[in-house]
């Protein structure tokens, strides 16, 4: 009925658009889709990439990741310096940097949001991580942050972690209870002035920005939950940027008149982990994984079986990079970068077979091999269900381990069981992927030996079941290694060590699909400058970037125009409706009457 | 969006051979408030059994919550320990249960995982929109369903009845989610009538009338494509039971009195009809709050439906228990009063 009362009471007056007059006096507005809900705007809280996302515009590190290569850059820290060994970080503020409502930028404001999180175990949830090797950390002047480190630490410390004011979360009683969803302050280049569930967050330039104001007046993050919608809506101009694209989203919108489409370096990759025999933290046997695949020339063997650049040509088509250790070639400092054809182990379908003959793995009279106990070789390959990819490339996988007499048995499973059974080392082989930050430190360290869970499961997490003590050693190294040309050889080394040993095939780095109307915005920065993202970047430099067109709409012209005719069909239809069952209930009632 | 036909509420009693009491005579005490204490103790059962499950249902499903929160972030051993403890899972299932249950007591249905807001906000928030779009959907079903199932009926075999039982099953048949993304390709994408999704226009914050406008304008084509799925089940049962009703004797006697065709089926037949349909109904208006997950996700509505889905995922077990134990207390009353009402309805419960 709701619909019928709304359509009757339209005539004349269009409706959408009506945000865009408001925002015109500010500035243009962009309008960004924004997949999944918004948990939280807190930043103590936020452990989803969709709120991170968001809060990356408002809060700035000490350190940032620079637009141009994702390397180091000031932020709130004008520089930093580390003692040799890297137990003693100082880091020196920006004179005269303000946060958004005027007040200074000061060494307290650092000093308050690592202590906060450090003593505060609500405050942990996101961002704990990054604080715990902080031992103490003081200020000399009112410019100058010294942290000293329980152990010696490479990577900085000040880069990730988003500094809040302290003269607004200081005052609240709750900081874990804090929504920080209306009237905030920032050091970034937007501030969120409002949010709700319904319409989406926005955010307004902030004047005082480092770097100055940005030159649209505002950002409205609005809600999409299914991204078939985010396209079409960027189509018709009710948002004028979108991230996570399919390839086929992504193709459908190459071409279109006003709208430019980014293929960019992802910074994640795509694997298939094959479990080396995983172990719990006390050396016990942990999960159900085929013992064969304890042997690595089995497991070098399968890797040799696997054509990733075919993979990539029909999973990507061709989009994305070769897969060769684990740091993705959007950081390239720390990126394997070699051609796949060189790989120690590329795609040699006869020679996985002659290692696994001169191995004395048999076949039998079925084409497949035995192990040494004489069973025939069956792999389960174990995928989530809402990965297509991963349901392609089993299809592909599933014929070359045959040729190689190696049996497969392909099981789709839920995210959380996958989860599950992967921690638990139940498991012969299982896609999975990583996203990773500009310092692969924490990516490398997942795969020391201390990494390994407890008996339960629980505890720490173990990218790949696997465990080496030369890994370790050549970790410890890199960790306290200040001289970063010599750390960037030593995480070389250690990917390579982790390639050889033949546990997580990685088959591509994954490539990231984005678009935007470039009809009303221009000059976009990318992040790396070549080939990079524009949203969702280490930073907040691609949308900060962006300039209006002159005299393009502010956004949602389209839906206005399109609002209108579908609000005259809608209020026709219900007029229609209206007067034929008035027509009708008249006639029934000039009858009526007569009670049998 | 259940796609599944709910039939029955409670136990059918079968009348017995005591005289039926009149409807306007006064109503024996007695009787109703043993038949009353008899449901509502049915219901409490049912209620109990829903908040035991509720809490050990959810915790069968794979996946470690911490994990998941925390999945392919930098988080060390320490940070999840922390996050454990601030979540309280930390402590023995017999623990969590008795809290979830004393909690569950005053009213308070814990704090979602992954939304860091208290459940009770969360299904309140989203109950509104959901709401909104369900409750439009249904209206719209039921008055097409009851409105076409009795004329198909009536002129059973016609060209009238074949199209639209034909209609409605191949629309029950089809999926939802396809169909939304088809009308919204067509009726938002390509001629720009409708805006593609969500409940207003973002960041335009509309007042008043304009608000009003922009609300509806963003509920057409949602509501169309929960109504089109589902006003079959309304226009089969209507249909069905009307049939039944076409060769009873009382027919014969009104159309002697000279009644028009109309008249027979509107005042004599349909009411006698309806009763199945009232079941149905109750049930439905049960289902409504927990909304349609494939229609709030195709046009991002901001609901509980979408809410759930994604909880299931995580798993957030407070916010998975906490929709449950309320859903499922709203389909257990209303199938109460489906009970009380049909007692009411048909006089050939009324038997002492």
């Amino acid at each position: 009925m709701a619909l019928i009362g709304a359509g009757a009471i339209v005539f004349g007056g269009t409706v959408a658009g009506a945000g865009a007059a408001a925002a015109e006096e500010e500035g243009a507005q962009a309008r960004i889709s924004l997949t999944g809900d918004v948990e939280t705007l807190n930043p103590f809280l936020s452990v989803l990439s969709t709120s991170d996302s968001i809060l990356m515009y408002q809060y700035e590190p000490l350190v940032a990741w620079a637009a141009e290569d994702n390397s180091e850059y000031p932020a709130i820290a004008e520089s930093w310096e580390a003692n040799a060994d890297g137990t003693e970080w100082t880091f020196h503020l920006e004179p005269d940097a303000m946060w958004s409502d005027g007040e200074p930028i000061v060494a307290d404001d650092v000093i308050w949001t690592i202590e906060a999180i450090q003593d505060n175990d609500a405050l942990k949830m996101a961002k704990g991580s990054l604080v715990e090797n902080i031992e103490s950390i003081e200020a000399p002047d009112e410019l100058t942050v010294v942290m000293t480190m329980e152990n010696p630490q490479a990577p900085n410390p000040g880069a990730d972690l988003p500094i809040v004011p302290r003269h607004v979360w200081a005052e609240l009683d709750d900081p874990a209870a804090y929504e920080n969803d209306a009237d905030t302050v920032g050091s970034g280049p937007f501030i969120i002035t409002e949010s709700s569930k319904t319409n989406g967050v926005t955010m307004t330039a902030n004047p005082h920005y480092r770097h100055g104001e940005a030159k649209i007046g505002s950002l409205v993050w609005v809600p999409y939950k299914s991204s078939d919608a985010a396209v079409q809506a960027l189509k018709t101009g009710e948002v004028d940027l979108v991230d996570g694209l399919t390839i086929a989203q992504f193709d459908s919108l190459d071409g279109v008149e006003g709208i430019t489409t980014i293929s960019a370096k992802g910074n994640s990759f795509s694997a298939l982990a094959i479990n080396p025999g995983a172990k719990d933290i006390d050396g016990n046997d942990l999960g159900d994984g085929n013992p064969v695949l304890h042997d690595k020339v089995v497991r070098q063997a399968i890797v040799r079986a696997i054509d990733n650049e075919t993979l990539r040509a029909k999973i990507l088509q061709g989009l994305g990079d070769p897969g060769t250790g684990t740091v993705p070639p959007r950081y390239p400092t720390f990126h394997w970068n070699i051609a796949p054809e060189e790989l120690p182990l590329a795609y040699d379908p006869d020679e996985a077979n002659r290692m696994l003959d001169e191995a004395g793995y048999e076949r039998g009279a079925d084409g497949v091999r035995l192990d040494k106990s004489g069973n025939p070789i069956d792999l389960r390959i174990m995928g989530r269900s809402s990965s297509s990819n991963s349901q392609q490339a089993a299809d592909f996988i599933g014929p070359w381990l045959e040729e190689i007499g190696i049996k497969t048995t392909v099981s789709m499973l839920s995210d959380a069981q996958v989860n599950d059974e992967s921690v638990l080392g139940r498991y012969d082989m299982y896609f999975t992927g990583w996203g990773m930050g500009p310092d692969p430190d924490f990516m490398m360290s997942i795969n020391l030996c201390s990494s390994r869970p407890n008996a339960d499961g629980s505890g720490a997490t173990s990218e790949s079941n696997w465990c080496d003590p030369a890994f370790d050693e050549l970790y410890a190294q890199q960790h306290s290694e200040t001289d970063p040309e010599k750390r960037a050889a030593l995480i070389l080394e250690m990917q390579q060590l982790k390639y050889d040993a033949a546990v997580n095939n990685v088959m591509f780095f994954d490539a990231r699909f984005q678009a935007y109307r470039s009809d009303r915005f221009t000059d976009a920065q990318l992040q790396p400058a070549e080939g990079g993202v524009l949203l969702r970047q280490n930073g907040p430099w691609g949308v900060y970037s962006l300039t209006p067109v002159d005299g393009a709409g502010t956004g949602d012209g389209a839906a206005a125009d399109g609002g209108a005719t579908g609000w005259w069909i809608a209020g026709g239809v219900a007029a229609a409706a209206l007067v034929g069952g008035g027509i009708v209930l008249s006639r029934r009632r000039s009858q009526a009457g007569d009670r049998e | 969006m259940s796609d599944n036909v709910v039939t029955g509420g409670g136990d059918t009693l079968v009348p017995s051979g005591a005289p039926a009491v009149d409807i306007d005579e006064p109503r024996r005490g007695t009787s109703w408030a043993r038949y009353t204490l008899g449901k509502a103790g049915g219901a409490l059962v049912s209620l109990l059994m829903v908040i035991v499950l509720g809490f050990f249902a959810f915790r069968i499903l794979p996946g470690d919550p911490v994990r998941s929160l925390t999945h392919g972030r930098r988080v060390s051993v320490d940070q999840l320990e922390a996050i454990r403890r601030e979540l309280g899972l930390d402590q023995p299932l017999p623990n969590q249960f008795w809290r979830y249950l004393t909690d569950l007591l005053r009213g308070d249905l814990g704090y979602s995982y992954t939304n860091n807001e208290e459940v009770s906000r969360l299904i309140l928030d989203r109950m509104g929109p959901t709401l909104l779009l369900t409750g439009t959907a249904f209206a719209i079903s039921l008055a097409l369903g009851l409105w076409l199932g009795q004329r198909a009926a009536w002129r059973r075999g016609s060209l009238f009845d074949r199209v639209h039982t034909g209609i409605a099953l191949t629309l029950w048949s089809v999926p939802t989610f396809w169909f939304g993304l088809l009308l919204l390709l067509l009726f938002a994408g390509t001629l720009h009538w409708f805006p593609t999704g969500g409940m207003v226009t973002a960041g335009a914050n509309l007042e008043g009338l304009a608000y009003v406008l922009d609300v509806a304008h963003h509920l057409v084509l949602p509501a169309i494509t929960m109504a089109a799925v589902v006003y079959a089940q309304y226009l089969l049962v209507m249909r069905a039971s009307l049939l039944e009703e076409m060769t009873a004797d009382y027919l014969v006697t009104a159309r002697a009195k000279g009644l028009n065709e109309d008249r027979v089926r509107r005042v004599h037949a349909v009411p006698n009809a309806l009763l199945p349909t009232v079941t149905l109904i109750f049930l439905a208006i049960g289902g409504l709050i927990s909304g349609g997950v494939s229609v709030e996700t195709v046009f991002s509505w901001p609901g509980l439906g979408y809410l759930t889905f994604q909880a299931l995922s995580a798993p957030d077990f407070p916010v998975l228990q906490g929709t449950f134990v309320v859903f499922s207390a709203i389909v257990i009353a209303m199938n109460f009063i489906a009970d009380l009402v049909y007692r009411v309805l048909d006089p050939r419960l009324r038997t002492a």
